[in-house]
């Protein structure tokens, strides 16, 4: 219970409706607004890991802030069951394309892919978490929309953009239903088109009944119908190694995901359960301090200095070491760590190589045979890269369920669930930066669809700890003995 | 590493439950990896491991589930339970508390699994035959008041270790094809694949095609 937060973000404590009765639901988003970008249209596989809020922002920007929604919306409709069966690039694409639509956390990133107009918005707005929108969007629900004014500070930033959203949502006369982060649960589903009719109560209780679909369903049934094409191919065995969802199951990533979704899920009922019992100011207050924490959820820092890239390994296990630290759990990242070298090492004796021939070689003849070289060595690297990316996104979700696993057991906290929170954060941005850096490196031969889904995984896990550290804030404080 | 063949009809999850130490860990890895791991740390929250075995010439895929034995995990843990097909319930021959425990675990398995789930009792270490602290007979004797499967096993030695997770693979085939296992159920813990040779969709609804991406 250590309170040294010195939480600067004195965030609009003022009015907060928030938490209230239905609000803890899935982010859904009134698929409104009208939106000339279609993100399915757009065949690339999407480049950079998604941006996330900073500080400064634009109010003028409601259309496009409005965007990701809907192309979330969008894409998630023809996310799920997407069978064409292809192979190479093009599997690749509509694979990854289908893969990013599905999880609420991609939309940012599909949105990114498909125009250069959406990922200007979106570096100036950053993107919000669909909790984030949903919880902005109560919130200027509850309250006028006169936040824009606040824009100007730091602080009050997400919120002006969100009131921005939010102003925009009203203002079309749909109902936005508030929610958690349990979007993701929704995405591919139909059930976007159910939020737009309206009713937000309805729909809710009703979201909750038959929250059929998680992310690692999601992925599950995508690693599947690899499967399913990997067994008629005839190339089997190369094309294995370059299937994504193949090697991040087996890697054990989406059981940790699966794992951690129940996590979240069950920490999300405790969490309600506990907002229902309590009334007056008690919950006043367990309200604030929740949206303190939601506010440590937001990934702000993701556009900061993009440019500091390569890291040494040291560095990058110092950092992670560090920021694990800051957590308070008994474990620690030496897999993730070690994953992320042994990937690093590779590359650097894979460029080594073909380098010193070429250096070698006249200079005449370099021209085709370093081409030769580069290209025989081509589907090693891709396959060495897919897998790469793979390993890490899936130690980086066993990261984060063994975190939500630790936060949830240990009784005395040494550390606010705020304070962790942050340390989340900033883990998730560094995993995300990593895995972009680290497919960078490949980039002349590799699809970056491997880093952006990888990211958005990572981001989607992060999300799921937000219940977690919920309820691990009301039971450190109301003391309740762990059920 | 492509060792894994994809190529399986059904997946069913299994939990393995039971207090700390009984070697819930090294029956998973003797299992999985023909291993014996000495000393195993121990397990935050779940772990898992795959594999594929036949039954009655089907492919089938087990997801183990592994959990943390640990008290102070207990809540955490009891949130895997759900979906599982089968569950391991196991103690330690040499250690009664263990055996003790079993009410506990039992309750906790039949309230968050299905009633169709597989409970399979494992008294493990049976190799310490010299420091055996609960008897073949009575536990054989709880399991049946229970409705248990029951097998004493090794890790060490891998006696029993493959049949353990095999007979509740059986039982639980055993109960889809006679249809007291609603495969469409949603927590039914099983997955069957349709095993479309000739690239069968998985989903039913058809979608619009989208455009194949060029690059």
């Amino acid at each position: 219970m250590s309170d040294k937060d010195d939480i600067e973000t004195p965030v609009v404590t003022e009015a907060a409706p928030i938490l209230e009765d239905e609000n803890c639901e899935p982010a859904k988003n009134s698929g409104s607004l009208d939106l000339s970008a279609k993100p399915e249209s757009k065949s690339e596989p999407v480049v950079s890991t998604r941006k996330r809020p900073e500080f400064k922002h634009s109010s003028d920007l409601e259309t496009s802030e409005v965007l990701p929604v809907q192309a979330s919306e969008a894409a998630g409709k023809e996310a799920v069951s997407k069978d064409v069966p292809q192979t190479g690039w093009g599997y690749w694409g509509s694979w990854g394309k289908s893969l990013l639509s599905s999880a609420s956390a991609t939309v940012a990133t599909v949105g990114q892919g498909i125009s250069n107009v959406i990922e200007r918005a979106e570096t100036s707005l950053g993107i919000p978490s669909p909790s984030d929108i949903s919880t902005e969007v109560q919130y200027a629900a509850g309250e006028t929309n006169a936040k824009e004014s606040e824009n100007s500070s730091p602080v009050s930033g997400p919120f002006g953009v969100f009131s921005t959203i939010s102003t925009a949502v009203q203002s079309t006369g749909k109902s936005v239903i508030s929610g958690g982060l349990d979007a993701l649960e929704f995405i591919g589903k139909k059930t976007m088109d159910v939020i737009a009719e309206g009713d937000p109560g309805f729909k809710r209780t009703k979201g909750l009944m038959n929250r059929t679909s998680t992310l690692s369903q999601v992925l599950r049934e995508v690693k599947e119908k690899e499967e399913l094409w990997t067994s008629n191919e005839v190339t089997i065995e190369t094309d294995k190694k370059t299937h994504y969802g193949l090697l991040f199951d087996e890697f054990q990533g989406l059981s940790h995901l699966e794992a951690l979704e129940m996590l979240s899920r069950e920490s999300e009922i405790k969490v309600k359960s506990i907002l229902n019992s309590l009334s007056g100011e008690e919950l006043e207050t367990l309200k604030l301090e929740l949206e303190q924490l939601k506010e440590a959820f937001s990934l702000a820092e993701f556009c900061e200095e993009e440019e500091e890239e390569t890291k040494g390994d040291e560095d990058f296990t110092k950092e992670i070491t560090e920021l694990f630290s800051q957590l308070h759990v008994s474990s620690k990242p030496e897999k993730l760590a070690r994953a992320r070298n042994t990937a690093y090492e590779w590359i650097s004796t894979s460029l080594a190589k073909p380098l010193e021939k070429k250096e070698e070689g006249e200079k005449q003849l370099e021209a085709e045979e370093a081409e030769q070289i580069s290209n025989s060595s081509i589907e090693d690297i891709h396959a060495f890269a897919i897998r790469s990316l793979a390993e890490l996104t899936a130690c980086s979700i066993e990261l984060f369920h063994k975190i939500a696993a630790l936060v949830l057991h240990g009784r005395k906290q040494e550390v606010s669930a705020i304070e962790r929170s942050r340390a989340l954060s900033q883990m998730t941005v560094l995993l995300c930066k990593e895995l972009s850096s680290l497919s960078k490196e490949f980039t002349t031969c590799l699809t970056t669809a491997g880093a952006s889904n990888s990211a958005s995984y990572i981001q989607d896990a992060f999300q799921l700890l937000l219940p977690v550290l919920e309820i691990s804030l009301i039971e450190n404080k109301t003391e309740l003995p762990e059920a | 590493m492509a060792t894994t063949p994809y190529n399986y009809s059904y997946i069913f999850k299994y939990i393995i439950i039971g207090d700390m130490g009984v070697g819930k860990s090294c029956l998973l890895h003797q299992f999985t990896e023909k291993k014996f791991m000495a000393d195993c740390p121990h397990t935050i929250g779940v772990e898992f491991g795959t594999r594929i075995i036949e039954v009655s010439g089907q492919k089938i895929k087990l997801q183990i589930w592994d959990t943390a034995g640990q008290e102070r995990f207990r809540a955490v843990t009891r949130s895997y339970y759900r979906g599982a097909a089968g569950a391991l319930m196991v103690y330690d021959i040499t250690r009664r508390s263990t055996y003790n425990h079993l009410s506990s675990w039992l309750t906790d398995a039949r309230n968050l699994t299905n009633p169709n789930t597989v409970i399979i009792l494992i008294g493990n270490k049976a190799d310490l035959e010299a420091q055996r602290d609960v008897t073949y007979e009575e536990a054989k004797q709880f399991a049946e008041e229970n409705g248990l499967l029951f097998l004493e096993a090794s890790a060490k030695t891998g006696e029993n270790v493959e049949d353990a997770f095999l007979e509740a693979a059986k039982k639980i085939y055993q109960n889809i094809q006679d249809g007291s296992l609603d495969l469409n159920a949603a927590e039914s813990g099983v997955q069957h694949k349709p095993s479309a040779p000739q690239g069968g969709r998985l989903t039913s609804e058809p979608q619009p095609q989208r455009e194949g991406c060029g690059c």
